[in-house]
């Protein structure tokens, strides 16, 4: 054991350094997925790991770094190829040799990183997220939502401090309308890692803050001024749901000009940017303004052609006017005539019949005075001749006297006395004598 | 509307006159004062054409 070789560590570092240089010389392509990627003095550090497919176990791990004179051209160019900073979850595909160093241990060294590796990776993440949303029926959701007309309430989910945000609200309110917008903040993370649960929170807000305030009638997120243009963040599956399944119509105008995120494709309608949105905002209102102006141009045209029309129809009937009522007059005047020589022929007749009846009295009149007279003439006659027949003197000149005492006719001669003086008439004269 | 109400009593009391005049429902006393009245009633009849029918004519002139 003693009389082996010992090595220090540096020796036996070396030793292997050496041999990985010498066996390994070249460099290699390799896919792998970031598991840690950090910024330090110009380079970049990162940790790299394979996945068992089946269980997610990790399967290898190995450090590697890219050295800044190599990081100042490669990342650029990463960037704005993929629109994305590099970060851990991603897969990538990087160009590496191999280093063993003595103090620091094994690395791999990059010497280029290709793009195209990782975007057609994000791009089947992104087509598993649409398939899946699809699946899940919520894709177009948002789409079938309608903006309110008058759509002024609105939430703003934005980094507070953003610049596209206050371009945002100076757009509103400088509108050359004069339209009136209501607009209120829900600050959210806007980059980075945090932007998928920052962005979710802040819709809970709106929803929570609905029920206790006002209703809102969209709600708008937007990102912009920022340097970077990391899209990762909304590109996810929890915030593409939240987003789509939100009550509210929600307008995106997150800045970017590569292929639309989840975010814009779920959401209710895309503009590029916070002033894009605001225009968009100011153009609907606009458009209702419009709606409303030509409605009212619509209906003035159309009370004037209806009034117009019942005008001229007017005017016909006032020509025809005159015309009818002459006509009803004439009838009218003819029913009164009517009336009339109806009433004067009648009276007329009426007063005739009067005045036969009274010639007809008249006539009579003598008639009935002459019988009446003979009448009575003849009564008067039956009563003299009755009278005649009574008359003493008749009785008299046959032979018949009359006895009477104290001017009263004697008929029985019970009632004289001895004594009493009576009174004999006989035709010619009367005897006195005294009763024995 | 009133006016015309009007003219239409006016010419109902006129034909109630005739019909009783007709069927000797009068006597002579009222006969006169009945003619009188529906000579009253003729002539406000009349009169309610000729005065619509100016109205008419100027209402038309207005137009003009």
């Amino acid at each position: 054991m003693n009389s082996e070789k010992r090595l220090t560590l540096y020796e036996l570092n070396n030793l292997v350094k050496e041999v990985i240089e010498c066996e390994m010389p070249d460099e290699y392509w390799v896919e792998a997925e970031l598991s840690e990627c950090k910024e330090s003095r110009g380079h970049c550090y990162m940790e790299l790991i394979q996945k068992d497919e089946r269980n997610a176990t990790p399967i290898a791990k190995a450090s590697a770094r890219c050295w800044a004179s190599k990081w100042m051209l490669v990342r650029p160019y990463f960037e704005r190829t993929t629109g994305q900073q590099l970060h851990a979850g991603m897969k990538v595909l990087l160009k590496v040799y191999a280093q063993f160093h003595e103090a620091y241990g094994f690395s791999w060294i990059i010497t280029d990183i290709d793009p195209t590796y990782t975007l057609g990776d994000m791009a089947h993440k992104r087509q598993e997220i649409i398939r899946q949303l699809k699946e899940e029926g919520v894709f177009d959701l948002q789409k079938e939502l309608q903006l309110p007309l008058f759509c002024q309430h609105i939430a703003v989910i934005s980094s507070e401090t953003a610049a596209g945000y206050g371009d945002f609200c100076n757009q509103l309110v400088d509108n050359p309308y004069g339209f009136k917008f209501q607009t209120q903040l829900f600050p959210a993370i806007m980059q980075g890692e945090e932007v998928e649960q920052s962005i979710i929170n802040a819709l809970e807000h709106i929803y929570n803050y609905q029920l206790s305030h006002f209703q809102f009638d969209a709600v708008v997120i937007i990102r912009g001024g920022g340097a970077t243009s990391d899209m990762s963040g909304f590109d996810t599956l929890a915030l593409a749901e939240n987003v789509a399944n939100f009550p509210l119509p929600i307008i995106t105008g997150i800045g970017h000009d590569r292929d639309e995120s989840i975010l814009d494709m779920v959401s209710h309608t895309r503009v590029k940017t916070p002033t894009a949105a605001a225009a968009f905002l100011i153009d609907h209102l606009k458009t209702v303004l419009d709606i409303l102006n030509d409605s009212q141009e619509q209906i003035v045209r159309l009370a004037q052609q209806k009034l117009a029309y019942y005008k001229s129809q007017f005017a016909t009937i006032a020509e025809l006017l005159p015309r009818l009522f002459s006509n009803v007059k004439v009838r009218q005047e003819a029913r009164l005539d009517n009336l009339n020589s109806r009433l004067t022929h009648h009276a007329q007749q009426k007063i005739t019949h009067y005045q036969l009846s009274i010639i007809n009295l008249e006539n009579r009149l003598p008639i009935l005075l002459d019988r009446r007279l003979m009448t009575e003439k003849h009564r008067l006659q039956l009563i003299e001749e009755k009278a005649k027949s009574l008359d003493p003197t008749l009785l008299l000149s046959r032979g018949y006297s009359m006895t009477m005492k104290d001017g009263k006719i004697v008929r029985d001669p019970q009632v004289l006395y001895q004594g009493d003086e009576i009174e004999t008439r006989l035709e010619k004269g009367t005897i006195k004598s005294i009763v024995k | 509307m009133n006016q015309e109400q009007k003219y239409e009593a006016a010419f109902a009391q006129l034909q109630d006159i005739v019909r009783k005049m007709e069927s000797d429902e009068y006597s002579i006393d009222e006969i006169a004062v009945q003619l009188k009245e529906a000579q009253r009633l003729i002539k406000f009849c009349k009169d309610k054409l000729t005065k619509t029918e100016q109205e008419i004519q100027k209402i038309q002139v207005e137009r003009e």
